[in-house]
């Protein structure tokens, strides 16, 4: 549905974006994550218009498009990270302004606005000042003003940013809801646990270069894979040498432990434990988590 | 007291690296102290003042003198009675016409109620002129002066004058008079310019019109109109020199300044006139006391008087009857003695005056009251009109909905002119309310309320203008009223409000008329007060709009290329 070709940003000599290109498919959900500083805001903010880039373009299904043209602006719909909206108005007022200036039918906002209330579940607070929400709330309904005027693609900015984790799960839902109805979703995001449950695809921005683009799975893949850790009580060095060699696996002592791993690990835990008893004190299966991978990768960025 | 020391080396430093506060507290006092030094490091600055000199002949121009009486027709019986021959005119033109003829030297105009006013004319000499307007003195209950026929003739058509008398101006007696002064010769306006060369700085004018067209336009800051026979009064003293003085009291502090120095200087005049007259006088009495030269002849004194009597007295020892009738004499030269002291006590303490007539550019007498609310209009225009635009741009940086409109069908020109309507109307009504209430309730004048209106929508536009370029800068509301009141707080002191603006230095004005403030109270100030009207203040109007169209355009190219 979009892509972005070579896109790059500098401040004042200093390169935000370097050369990015990427593409969201239709209905797909896309994360881009990365470390502070990575980018990922300069990003969203040329694709909504509010920074002009140095260089590249935004193509909207395979054109150039121009993010402040109004063939590109009302079909895309923004989460930013912090709440926008009016603190002073009610959520309905709030959303029926946004309605009114997006040129939705008068007729037909008062049902828009309720739909929206009622899918965010703030139909009971309607008449309440929003400043007086919780952040999950300010969160739910800033997303429900990104959504009024039916957009094909969504930003959303860390959208789950300092929220608690009913919040935080409350808002996935309805951003997998979303996902489920088809609409394209670009979101960044600093959470590896949201990134990993909710997106169909991601890509990692370090520095403002993109280095490694596909699905979770790929990328935990790429980057680390599932481990046992086991303390024991005396030396079996013959015994995971023997262990490892039968299953295909391979194992190294991590200072007072001893760490196996390999493809298929799950399967091969009930003989690997069999072959241990008795010689070892604790044993821990440990899948590898988008965090994981994410740090292990960033160490290696590093060296 | 433990951690003062980190706590406030703590504190510099959050000071120092913040841009907004090292501004606000540490450099803003000098720029405030910059300001103000320099909007009043110009007192002492002369107060212009427009001299219109009537005490002076010129040749070929006519002396119009209007009286308010009523006895007019007194006054006219005189007239012909004193005249060898009195021709009467049809009209106004044709007696004009015979004046400038040289076919007379005197014309009468005497108004009869519901019909045309009866015109004489009469060749008087000198002396009945001056006795003609000897009689007009007498009889007027209001004196005016006037620099043509127009005028003149003007004032008597609208039942301010019931009799006119014109001569020519070489007839006129007691003009070019000129008097002695600290052994000095002066004629009225060497006089006047002289004695106020300290505290104003005094222009000839040639007619009374100009000069308080210049007043209106600031140009000068009092017109001084030196009636006819001013040096003449001061001369002989037997009548208080009416001077009259216009000022502007649409600004207290500029009429203020220009009144008390005019005071001065004339009262500077005044002083040594009578101290020159009264010494002259008293030393003439003295003379008669204690004997000597008396303007020219020898006198002896009745001090000496005395002394003869007393010696004669003591010569008659033998003859008390004689004795007694020398002291009767002695008694009388004491109690003349005794008398002439008193008079001479007397005239040192009294003396005619000069008597300023005081009146304002705006026709009428203003109170502080009065003077005070178009500064405080234009006052709530800029705080209103400032704030209003930049809190209203802001606050959709501060709610994050900038972006969010941002990529609506909203129109591009859409917020910034929702702001404006919103601003101007805010700022329109406030002040339409104020400007009511301070009529209304209050009783404050103004002359044109609809032209009033139409300046504060002009100078509302301006002020918001302002606003919208201030809110380029925040991204806070706090931070936008801070800027905004950083802003307004020296403008108020550059543009005449507290201080006038004749009284700062050049590059100050200079500045002040750089700022639409300071042409909204010019405008507010002549249409409220000084009845201007729309063509009067049409520059003002023209320029307050051409700055609300060009500080509207920068805001608004600020705030967007902020925005993106």
């Amino acid at each position: 549905m979009i892509s972005i070709r070579d896109l790059s940003k500098d401040f004042d000599g200093i390169k935000a974006l370097a050369g990015v290109t990427l593409s969201v498919g239709k209905g797909e959900t896309f994360g881009l994550i990365g470390p502070n500083g990575a980018g990922k805001t300069t990003l969203i903010r040329i694709l909504t218009g509010q920074t002009v880039p140095s260089g590249g373009d935004i193509l909207l299904d395979g054109e150039t498009v121009d993010p402040l043209e109004a063939r590109y602006r009302l079909r895309i719909g923004l989460v930013p990270q912090e709440p926008a909206f009016y603190g002073r108005l009610t959520a309905h007022e709030n959303l029926t302004l946004l309605a009114g200036l997006y040129g939705i039918d008068k007729g037909q906002i008062t049902a828009r606005v309720a739909d929206l209330l009622s899918w965010v579940g703030l139909e009971e607070h309607t008449a309440r000042q929003v400043r007086f929400f919780s952040r999950g709330m300010q969160q739910r309904l800033s997303l429900a003003m990104g959504l009024v005027h039916h957009p094909d693609l969504i930003y959303m900015d860390e959208p789950t940013s300092g929220l608690d984790p009913e919040a935080r799960l409350s808002l996935w839902d309805l951003i997998l809801r979303l996902a489920e109805e088809g609409r394209s979703i670009f979101l960044t995001t600093h959470n590896m646990e949201e990134a990993d449950r909710i997106c169909d695809r991601l890509a990692i921005l370090i520095g403002g270069t993109l280095r490694e683009e596909g699905t979770p799975q790929r990328i935990k893949g790429l980057l680390g894979t599932d481990r046992v850790e086991a303390m024991l009580l005396e030396d079996r060095s013959a015994v995971l040498e023997a262990l490892c060699g039968r299953l295909g696996l391979s194992w190294k002592s991590e200072g007072d432990k001893v760490v196996i791993s390999g493809p298929e690990l799950a399967d091969k835990l009930p003989e690997i434990a069999s072959s241990l008893m008795g010689s070892v004190r604790n044993l821990h299966y440990r899948e590898v988590t988008l965090e994981d991978a994410f740090l292990r990768f960033m160490r290696e960025v590093k060296r | 007291m433990k951690g003062v020391k980190a706590l406030i080396l703590k504190d510099w430093k959050l000071i120092f690296r913040n841009r907004l506060l090292f501004a606000v507290l540490i450099i803003y006092p000098f720029i405030i102290m910059g300001v103000i030094g320099a909007a009043f490091g110009g007192v002492g600055r002369p107060v212009p003042i427009a001299l219109v000199n009537l005490d002076s002949a010129r040749p070929g121009e006519t002396a119009w003198t209007g009286v308010e009486t009523a006895a007019a027709e007194a006054l006219e019986r005189r007239f012909r009675r004193r005249a060898a021959q009195v021709s009467e005119y049809g009209s106004d033109s044709e007696a004009v016409a015979a004046l400038s003829d040289g076919e007379v030297n005197s014309l009468m105009a005497v108004s009869a109620p519901g019909e045309a006013p009866l015109w004489l004319g009469a060749d008087l000499s000198p002396e009945e002129i001056s006795a003609t307007l000897l009689d007009l003195s007498r009889e007027a209950d209001a004196w005016h002066e006037y620099a043509s026929a127009e005028e003149a003739i003007a004032s008597m058509e609208e039942g301010r004058d019931d009799v006119l008398f014109a001569v020519p101006e070489q007839d006129y007696p007691y003009l070019d008079e000129s008097i002695w002064l600290d052994k000095e010769n002066y004629d009225a306006y060497s006089l006047v310019s002289k004695f106020g060369q300290d505290v104003t700085d005094i222009e000839a004018y040639a007619s009374e019109e100009k000069a308080r067209d210049d007043l209106k336009r600031g140009r000068v800051d009092a017109v001084i109109v030196l009636p006819r026979g001013f040096v003449h009064s001061l001369k002989t003293l037997d009548e208080v020199a009416q001077v009259p003085v216009i000022i502007d009291q649409s600004n207290l502090v500029k009429a203020e300044f220009a009144e008390t120095s005019i005071r001065g200087f004339l009262s500077r005049i005044k002083d040594g006139v009578v101290e020159n007259k009264t010494e002259a006088v008293v030393a003439g009495l003295y003379v008669l006391v204690g004997g000597g030269d008396f303007f020219g002849t020898e006198v002896v004194g009745l001090d000496q008087i005395r002394e003869n009597l007393l010696e004669l007295k003591e010569a008659l020892g033998d003859r008390p009857d004689l004795q007694e009738k020398v002291e009767v004499g002695i008694d009388l030269a004491d109690t003349v003695i005794g008398d002439i002291e008193e008079a001479a006590a007397y005239l040192r303490g009294t003396a005619l005056p000069i008597a300023l007539e005081i009146s304002s550019i705006a026709g009428r007498p203003l109170s502080a009251k009065d003077a005070v609310v178009p500064s405080l209009i234009a006052l709530s225009i800029l705080w209103t009109g400032v704030l209003c635009g930049a809190i209203l741009m802001v606050i959709e940086d501060e709610e994050g909905m900038r972006i969010r409109l941002g990529l609506t069908e909203m129109g591009a020109f859409s917020l910034v002119g929702s702001k404006l309507l919103l601003a101007t109307a805010v700022v329109f009504v406030q002040s339409a309310v104020m400007l009511a209430l301070a009529v209304a309730v209050f009783g404050a004048f103004s002359s044109d309320i609809l032209l009033s209106l139409l300046i504060i929508a002009a100078a509302s536009f301006s002020c918001i203008g302002m606003g919208l370029v201030i809110a380029a800068f925040a991204r806070q509301v706090a931070a936008a009223v801070i800027l905004s009141v950083l802003v307004c707080f020296p403008l108020i002191f550059m543009t005449g409000v507290v201080f006038p603006l004749s009284q700062m230095p050049a590059f100050m004005q200079w500045i002040a008329r750089a700022i639409p403030l300071t042409y909204a109270i010019e405008a507010l100030a002549g249409v409220m007060l000084r009845g201007e009207t729309v063509a009067d203040v049409a520059w003002q109007l023209f320029v307050l709009i051409a700055f609300g169209v060009g500080l509207l355009t920068l805001g608004s190219l600020l705030v967007r290329r902020r925005s993106t």
